[in-house]
């Protein structure tokens, strides 16, 4: 279980997740919009 | 012996200790590391309550979200800025691993290099301000983009004051591989920071 506030290392995976997240939920977003 | 001489209110006289006596521990936690940790913990609260009042004038209330009354947000210059940001995350990992190994020259660059992308993306951010073209106070929609933009842009001040003070340390010569706390809690702190800008960035320029 990623910890981001147990290490430096950690927090940059969870920064690298959040980044990750947040393109899928961009991507869904943009696609939705611009097929409905 | 620690806690016996403690317990005696008795001063204990190490010569290999300067400065204060130590902190009381009640946790397993290092203080360092725990103070971090509750402090990260109040600022997502803290952001929270600005997202919430985002949250409650574009989903509760319905308000359209930009472009409002002919302004629009930069969403261009703001996504060169996440790439400044993001990069000087990946400079903060590297001074941080370099350290580990006992790469100063690493250690040295890369928190330089971390320091310079996070002004970088202050001064834009201003600058982004400047020519905006509408004010906090002129509607709802302009007043959550200040609070929240704002509030970040506090918080990587605060950041650039942390990175300032490692930089510094760093290029005097401190930080070993056993001992480098000093860059780890501030690089910490910063990885949030860039955590929190994704999330602003992702809810009030792209969504």
């Amino acid at each position: 279980m990623l910890n981001p506030l147990r290490s430096e290392d950690e927090a940059f995976r969870a920064l690298l997740w959040v980044v990750g997240v947040a393109a899928v939920i961009i991507a869904i977003v943009l696609i939705a919009r611009a097929l409905f | 012996m620690e806690a016996g001489a403690m317990s005696a209110g008795a001063a204990v006289h190490d010569e290999h200790h300067h400065g204060p006596p130590p902190a009381n521990r009640s946790s397993r936690v290092e203080p360092q590391l725990l103070g971090m940790l509750l402090f990260i913990i109040s600022e997502i609260m803290v952001f929270g309550a600005f997202f919430t009042a985002y949250f409650f004038i574009r989903v509760v209330a319905g308000d359209q979200w930009f472009p409002v009354r002919g302004h629009a947000l930069p969403v261009a210059v703001a996504a060169f800025n996440t790439a400044i940001l993001l990069s000087s995350s990946l400079t903060m990992h590297w001074a941080q691993t370099s350290i580990k190994n006992g790469n100063r020259f690493g250690l040295k660059a890369g928190i330089l290099s971390t320091f310079l992308l996070g002004s970088t993306f202050l001064f834009v951010q201003i600058n982004e301000y400047i020519h905006i073209g509408f004010a906090p106070h002129d509607f709802a929609q302009a007043s959550v983009f200040f609070g929240l933009t704002g509030l970040h842009g506090a918080h990587v001040f605060i950041g650039l004051t942390l990175l300032a003070m490692v930089t510094v340390r760093s290029w005097r010569g401190h930080y070993t591989p056993a001992e480098h706390r000093g860059v780890e809690v501030p690089g910490i702190y910063w990885h949030f920071v860039d955590i929190m800008w994704v999330v602003v960035y992702t809810s009030v320029y792209v969504l």
